[in-house]
């Protein structure tokens, strides 16, 4: 059963969770629930495809990031300066993205759920580790993407643990207020933590479109940003955990894209990866620790 | 909050600001989607003329709307239900199709039944279903912890699945519609028996000298307005709803009243569940006659926007689901005639939502300088 090959296609799934985990990871340390990432990786996946038509994969795939950072700033300006309840922006923000990416669909490529192909980024294959046989379907021809990944987890374990801007962006979410008299600008925080989920959100819609697919394909997403979310809870708000977490449901997918069997009729191994969250999160959640003031908006000069 | 000064001048102007700003709401959301309209060349204006003639421009078009409309006002009560009591039910999307699924089943299986007991029974089937599916998620948010938008979600995936491996496996209608070559084209369950289908509302309407066309509105409506009264008789007129209420604004002050807020919440959310359940039944029941893999979808997420912009009312609820049914109608219109894409209509909806609740935060603020500029001058 475990092969390499169901290894390299375990990690090509793994990468947008892992993505938009660790963006979601920025998001809620500064206090804001993110419920709107499946939305913001929908309008990444379009909009890359589309950047990616004219503007080739780089472009498109900055297009992505910039499309899905767009979104954000919509969650994050109605619920920092409007302070409405997160869960239902975000729902708001899926409801958006779905109705944007088709309306653009329709307008720019005269279909509503597909755009036209794209080429995707030149691959790497890693020298001489390439060599070896159980690693050289992981190994080779992988989209530069699955490093920038990889490489994003420790990056924000410094960003988070060692840098000023992480420190800040914590204080915002366990306790804005104590934040605010250090002279921390506590909306300032929040936006950036918002906006960095968003355009993380977007490279891995991005990502699924341009590098994974070869185009933008309606429902490609499959629920992944709210998976992703759940693997962020399971990893504790962390980049290490949310990355192990994001391996396991990653795994959980490439099982279900891959696994044929007779006996198990396919509708049921694709409900693997939605059932294996559930399980998950049900064995999880009493332990979590979240951010103590996440969810709670925060209102500017006021000690109630 | 006005309820502290409820005879000035002020806080009656609050309270109508109140009223009507969802209208505002709405307002302000096509402005902002004119945006969309204009980048692609359109005129605006004449865009959501487009849409407001050819939606009203007809009597059949009117009823189009309402039988729009139907599925909404369930989905809608669902929603605003589990929002009274503080929960955020998103998994109406997957409790409709366990419903439908039920329905469906009990009514191709079960036969020889007259139809005051079979239709009933289908349509407790489908309320029975979604109950079902809404019971995982509050069952493992009140034991587990477990936060019910991942898992509803989750959920709504798996009914989803669920559905197309029945309706295309051994739910299939094996008898007919074979294709070239021995190909069944026709992925759905067998035909439901006449029993257990829903009346339509022509007749009775034509009585009464309205000259709705056949097979538009089923009695599905007046069940979906009886459930709207009901959701109002509930929240204000039984002891539940009173503790519905009271857990939703403070399930701690809840309990110190002597309510057992999970209890309450349990309850809640099943019946949100069962609501949720007859949401597609409309469909089902009153117009297609069986369920196959393209049945309508996305009435749960719509229902979101109908309880928010219906503030979780019975009359507001019904009067959103039609504004929705009107904008679903005239997204329509407006890609026959206009050549705009009707998924315009979901721009607006995401814009609604966003708007809606953008405006209470507005008018609390506004109430709030109000409170102040009183309390500095009593006199006023």
């Amino acid at each position: 059963m475990l092969s390499p090959e169901l290894l390299a296609s375990a990690i090509r799934m793994s990468v947008p969770i892992i993505i938009t985990a660790v963006g979601a990871i920025y998001s809620e340390r500064s206090g804001i629930v993110n419920i709107g990432l499946e939305g913001m990786m929908i309008v990444g996946a379009f909009a890359g495809a589309a950047g990616g038509v004219f503007l080739g994969p780089f472009g498109g795939i900055l297009v992505g990031m910039l499309a899905g950072a767009f979104m954000a700033l919509i969650h994050a300006y109605a619920s920092i300066q409007f302070k409405v309840d997160q869960i239902v922006s975000g729902t708001a923000i899926n409801i958006l993205a779905y109705g944007v990416v088709r309306f653009s669909a329709v307008s720019i490529f005269r279909a509503a759920t597909t755009t036209p192909h794209v080429d995707h980024l030149p691959a790497i294959t890693v020298p001489l580790l390439a060599g070896i046989p159980w690693l050289k379907p992981v190994l080779t021809h992988v989209s530069p993407l699955v490093f920038v990944a990889f490489l994003l987890v420790p990056l924000t374990a410094w960003i988070m643990n060692r840098t000023v801007f992480g420190l800040r962006l914590r204080s915002v979410g366990e306790y804005p207020l104590a934040a605010e008299t250090l002279g921390v600008n506590v909306y300032l925080m929040k936006y950036a933590g918002v906006i960095i989920s968003g355009a993380l959100a977007g490279l891995s819609g991005a990502y699924l479109s341009v590098e994974h697919t070869g185009m933008y394909v309606e429902g490609m997403t499959q629920g992944l940003g709210f998976i992703a979310l759940a693997a962020m809870i399971f990893g504790n708000w962390k980049p290490g955990g949310a990355m192990l977490a994001g391996l396991l449901f990653g795994f959980a997918q490439a099982l279900s894209f891959r696994a044929v069997s007779e006996a198990i009729p396919y509708q049921f191994i694709k409900m693997i990866p939605y059932l294996l969250t559930i399980v998950v999160l049900a064995g999880w959640s009493r332990r979590s620790r979240p951010p103590a003031a996440v969810g709670v908006p925060y209102e500017r000069g006021e000690s109630t | 909050m006005n309820a502290q000064l409820p005879r000035s001048k002020a806080a009656k102007r609050l309270a109508l600001l109140e009223k009507f700003s969802p209208v505002l709401a709405v307002l302000v959301a096509m402005a902002v989607a004119s945006i969309a309209l204009i980048i692609i060349g359109k005129n605006p204006l004449v865009v959501y003329g487009t849409m407001f003639y050819f939606a009203f421009g007809r009597m059949d078009s009117i009823a189009n709307i309402l039988y729009k409309a139907t599925p909404l006002i369930f989905a809608g009560i669902a929603c605003a239900v589990g929002f009274r009591v503080g929960l955020f039910n998103i998994g109406v999307e997957g409790q409709y199709l366990i419903g439908v699924l039920c329905a469906a089943s009990v009514g191709f299986a079960v036969k020889g039944l007259p139809v005051y007991i079979h239709l009933p029974l289908a349509i407790l089937a489908g309320a029975a279903g979604g109950a079902l599916w809404a019971l995982v998620p509050i069952w493992l948010k009140l034991k587990r912890g477990v936060h019910e938008v991942i898992t509803t979600i989750m959920l709504n995936h798996t009914a989803f699945l669920f559905v197309q491996y029945l309706v295309a496996g051994p739910l299939m209608d094996k008898t007919g519609g074979m294709g070239p070559g021995g190909v069944d084209l026709r992925v759905r369950t067998p035909a439901l028996l006449p029993t257990a289908r829903m009346p339509d509302l022509h007749g009775a309407l034509g009585k009464i000298g309205i000259d709705f066309p056949a097979g538009s509105v089923n009695w599905f409506l007046i069940l979906a307005l009886l459930a709207a009264v009901g959701l109002w008789y509930l929240l204000w007129k039984t002891p539940f709803g009173l503790e519905l209420r009271a857990v939703g604004h403070n399930p701690k002050a809840a309990e110190t009243a002597g309510i057992r807020s999970n209890t309450v919440i349990f309850r809640t959310f099943l019946l949100s569940g069962a609501v949720a359940g007859l949401a597609g039944l409309s469909d089902l029941l009153g117009y297609f006659g069986y369920l196959d893999i393209d049945f309508p979808r996305n009435f749960g997420f719509t229902g979101i926007a109908v309880a928010l912009v219906g503030r979780n009312s019975a009359v507001g609820i019904v009067l959103a689901s039609v504004l929705f049914g009107f904008l679903s109608r005239g997204g329509m219109g407006i890609q026959i005639i206009e050549r705009v894409p009707m998924e315009t209509y979901y721009i607006l909806q995401g814009l609604i939502i966003l708007c809606i609740v953008m405006a209470s935060e507005v008018i609390r603020r506004y109430a709030r300088a109000q409170q102040k500029k009183e309390e500095a001058s009593p006199n006023a």
